[in-house]
């Protein structure tokens, strides 16, 4: 089959690859530190989104049980459950580096990643 | 100049390699939305057919947080609290005389449609969260949802009202005896079962008879779900009043 095709009907799990992407090119290029924070977050999302796409079922329903109805086709609570966790730790650390952020510009005048290389040589 | 530019191109061609690599992989992966992918097959079931009966939610996703994998989100409430006391011991807390958000020093104050308008809209946004919080057993929602509802409500009223209003109602030493709570109420319930004699954080207790087993069950779950929901909002909340910096 067409890797196109194929790409395609997985289209969720594409788009999640694509997000990661953009976040590591964010980490890696930008010099601003708060630039590297928003992609690590990017990063982070596309992994969230990547977890609860494995767990969906076409048709599905959210996974609220409803007396005996045993017929009903529910999505997988699992991954839900998981991610749960993971958003919270990701709120954790952004809170955790945005202060770590706000000492390094009060301590040194910027928050370029360069500049703060140079003044550590310079030093 | 030159050498950024070899930067940029070493750069832009390991990403395009890895994402060759990734985006191959993902389309080799079994179908998206299909009912018999090998995560759907495992231990699901089991989840799905007694979640109620074992765990004593409707809500599935909260039946696994709170008591199939129950350690797990003691763990992650720890974190959330610990990354508090992290930030606190970087940044100390607020302190009322020297720090300002930019509404408390800019001459002009909010215009007046703002004000009256999240004056309107306030409680009823914090009331959303108080019922995402209290049904978190029976509707989509739950302790963390809840409380980031209204730890956002409360950061929409600090930036619209100023930051030495807000703090005159919720004062450093309010908020401290909220924001252990979510940590507290998993230790609390957790050796309730330990001094009956149960293993750590189980919430069937033998004591009560067959009929009400799952009442007090549920009981308890939900005493946890708000000592997550409150502690979680007061823990974003402190986290949003120790970033304030005196304007320069």
């Amino acid at each position: 089959m067409n890797i196109f095709l194929k790409l395609y009907l997985n289209f969720n799990y594409t788009v999640s690859m694509i997000l990661f992407l953009i976040g590591l090119y964010t980490i890696i290029s930008k010099s601003n530190l708060i630039k590297k924070l928003i992609g690590l977050n990017i990063m982070e999302t596309s992994v969230f989104l990547f977890f609860i796409s494995i767990g969906a079922v076409k048709g599905g329903r959210a996974p609220i049980l409803e007396g005996t109805a045993s017929q009903v086709q529910y999505v997988n609570p699992l991954p839900q459950a998981l991610i749960l966790t993971g958003i919270v730790v990701a709120v954790s650390t952004t809170a955790l580096a945005l202060s770590l952020i706000i000492k390094i510009y009060e301590h040194c005048g910027t928050i370029e990643a360069e500049k703060l290389k140079e003044m550590e040589e310079g030093r | 100049m030159k050498n950024k530019i070899f930067n940029q191109a070493i750069i832009i061609t390991g990403l395009l390699a890895f994402a060759l690599l990734s985006l191959s992989a993902v389309a080799e992966m079994p179908r998206f939305g299909d009912p018999n992918n090998p995560p759907n097959l495992h231990v699901v079931d089991r989840y799905l057919e007694k979640g109620e009966e074992e765990a004593g939610c409707k809500n599935v996703v909260t039946d696994i947080i709170l008591n199939y994998r129950g350690y797990d989100t003691m763990g992650e409430v720890t974190v959330i609290f610990t990354a508090l006391c992290a930030a606190l011991a970087i940044l100390k807390r607020e302190n009322f005389y020297t720090s300002f958000s930019l509404l408390d020093t800019s001459p002009n104050k909010t215009s007046i449609v703002v004000r009256t308008i999240i004056a309107l809209m306030f409680p009823l946004i914090f009331l959303f969260g108080l019922y995402v919080i209290l049904h978190g057993e029976d509707t989509p929602g739950g302790g963390f949802q809840g409380g980031t509802v209204i730890a956002a409500s409360l950061i929409l009223f600090i930036l619209v009202f100023g930051f030495r209003y807000t703090l005159n109602k919720l004062s450093p030493k309010f908020r401290e005896f909220f924001e252990s709570m979510a940590p507290l109420s998993f230790f609390l319930v957790g050796s309730l079962s330990l001094i009956i004699g149960l293993e750590f954080l189980s919430y069937m207790l033998p004591i009560f008879s067959e009929g009400y087993r799952l009442e007090v069950a549920r009981l308890l779950l939900s005493f946890i779900e708000i000592g997550i929901g409150v502690g979680g909002a007061a823990i974003f909340t402190s986290l949003f009043f120790s970033m304030q910096r005196e304007e320069k």
